[in-house]
């Protein structure tokens, strides 16, 4: 019995995963602070306490993610772009792209049918389309990210937002709420344009099913709808969508230390 | 003959008031807060009372910025990059290559000896490089806006940003401030990253002295120091140069005027 865990230190979120025997057995996510070699340690007594474990059972420790450099108890480092790519295997053994919207960047991964990466696209130079973009936009609409998942569900007439600049969208979202305009059409009108982007860099590894959407923006319903209806296309998502990472981290670890991969 | 100049911009709108073409008689300044008419009107109507004129003869205005079709009283508009450029020329009659940086957008162009553009390149897509940066960092980084200069001056050791991005630039800022980077440090850290934008924008121009700053950054000597060293070449700084697309449509509303030949519909009377 072979206990592993893996970290993912996102910039928004810290995210554990333990997997034993090819079953998640813990789990824990919180906001990371400044002090992310902290927010690692957190992140791993959490899911330890979680499942009423002891730090001592864990073989093996795998950091991801912007931060992994900061999992300094970890005896392994991977990309999360290798991480998200096993994880969504892991999860829907079908997956052939992997679409990751985190809260700063946003990456498209091709992967084969064991779940290794062919190819990756990414947006790590721009908040535009991360979850950053919409963390501001909703507190221009004076919501929370969180709130705002399904309330655009039922939008009749969606705005156009013309900005792609999150700076300048922002701005552009204040004027449509000055203006009056319905807060679901606004949202509508956002989740349009970061589809829009996302489906540029899905094209360019090439957009085949299944299609898994992964990371902390997946957990929007808003943007799941509108990136089916645009893709015509059932996607994945999973409802451990935001621990993906942390997920293809612990089995990277798991095949590091001989064990038997899931 | 007085001529009038509103460049109603995203952030603020600038006015002037020029006799014969030749002589500035008056500035002003309103932020527009989304509504450019009325910040507009009220620009005029302050000058207007300060250089103690009756409304009426003020001939010809003329109108330049993001917002010039909005404005109904004017008689002309042209568009910022022509204004802009007539003003620094104006301001610095030496200038060849003006850097415009905006609160929205941000240019550099390279004119005649007359102020005519004879090529361009510009910014409004992404806020990295425009002056909105500068504010935004003012407001997270609690420095009132006309405190950042002199402490990004006394800067020893600038930290420079590594992202493009205005929003993830925020997070880098916010996490330097945590390494207890110094306030200084971090502020002309703000001002080399947008010198540095510019300066990719004045290298695809191609650039030529004279170098003339305009836009609402002018004002900031450490914006000013920063293009100097990152273009590495000498910048000429005015504050008037704020004014600089203001100056430069009441420039051109003036020789607007003189091909006339007749007086204009009254200011008051213009139907549009």
């Amino acid at each position: 019995m072979t206990l592993v865990a893996g970290v993912d230190i996102g910039s928004t979120t810290a995210k554990c995963i333990l997997i034993e025997n090819g079953e998640i057995v813990g789990k824990s996510l919180a906001p990371v602070g400044v002090e992310l070699v902290k927010d690692a340690e957190r992140a791993l007594s959490q899911a330890l306490t979680e499942s009423g474990r002891e730090r001592r059972e864990v073989t093996v420790v795998t950091g991801t993610g912007y931060g992994r450099f900061k999992v300094a108890f970890g005896q392994f480092t991977v990309t999360e772009i290798g991480c998200h790519a096993k994880g969504a295997h892991f999860l829907f053994p079908g997956t052939r792209v992997v679409l990751d919207i985190g809260g700063q960047d946003t990456k498209a991964i091709k992967v084969d049918p064991r779940g290794e990466v062919v190819d990756f696209a990414m947006n790590d130079k721009c908040a535009a389309g991360t979850g950053r973009f919409l963390d501001v936009c909703a507190g221009a609409l004076g919501y929370d990210v969180s709130e705002i998942g399904a309330l655009s569900l039922g939008a009749r007439h969606p705005v156009k937002v013309t900005n792609t600049c999150t700076v300048f969208a922002e701005s552009e979202v204040t004027s449509y709420v000055a203006r009056g305009k319905d807060p679901k059409d606004i949202l509508a009108g956002l989740y349009g344009g970061i589809v829009s982007r996302s489906l540029s860099l899905m094209q360019r590894v090439g957009v085949e099913p299944e299609v898994t959407f992964t990371g902390g923006v997946s957990k929007n319903e808003g943007m799941v709808r509108t990136l089916e209806h645009r893709l015509v296309l059932k996607i994945n998502v999973s409802p451990l969508s935001q621990y993906v990472g942390a997920i293809g981290a612990a089995l990277y670890g798991l095949e590091r230390v001989g064990g038997i991969p899931a | 003959m007085i001529t009038c100049g509103l460049d109603l911009g995203a952030g603020t709108t600038k006015g002037v008031l020029l006799e014969d073409g030749q002589r500035l008689l008056a500035t002003g300044l309103a932020p527009t807060r989304g509504n450019p008419v009325e910040a507009g009107r009220r620009v005029l109507e302050r000058m207007v009372e300060e250089v103690n004129v009756l409304p009426d003869e003020v001939e010809y205005l003329c109108t330049t910025g993001g917002a010039r079709y909005a404005y109904p009283d004017r008689h002309l508009q042209v568009s910022d990059i022509t204004a802009s450029g007539r003003g620094a020329v104006f301001l610095f009659p030496g200038t060849r290559h003006v850097v415009d940086i905006g609160s929205q957008s941000s240019r550099a162009m390279s004119v005649s000896e007359t102020g005519r553009v004879v090529r361009f390149k510009m910014n409004e897509k992404c806020a990295a490089g425009a002056g909105r940066f500068v504010d935004r960092c003012a407001k997270y980084l609690q420095v009132p806006l006309d405190e950042m200069a002199p402490k990004a001056l006394a800067a020893a050791h600038p930290k420079m940003i590594s992202s493009v991005c205005a929003v993830l630039a925020e997070t880098e800022i916010i996490n330097n401030v945590a390494d207890e980077v110094p306030l200084g440090d971090i502020l002309m850290g703000v001002f080399l990253s947008l010198a540095q934008r510019a300066y990719i924008l004045m290298r695809n121009v191609g650039i030529q002295p004279e170098v003339t700053l305009v836009g609402g950054l002018v004002r900031s000597e450490a914006m000013v120091r920063a293009l100097g060293q990152t273009a590495k070449v000498a910048v000429n700084a005015d504050s008037r140069a704020h004014h600089a697309a203001a100056i430069g449509a009441a420039l051109l509303g003036h020789s607007r005027l003189q091909k006339l030949g007749h007086r204009p519909v009254a200011l008051s009377a213009v139907e549009v």
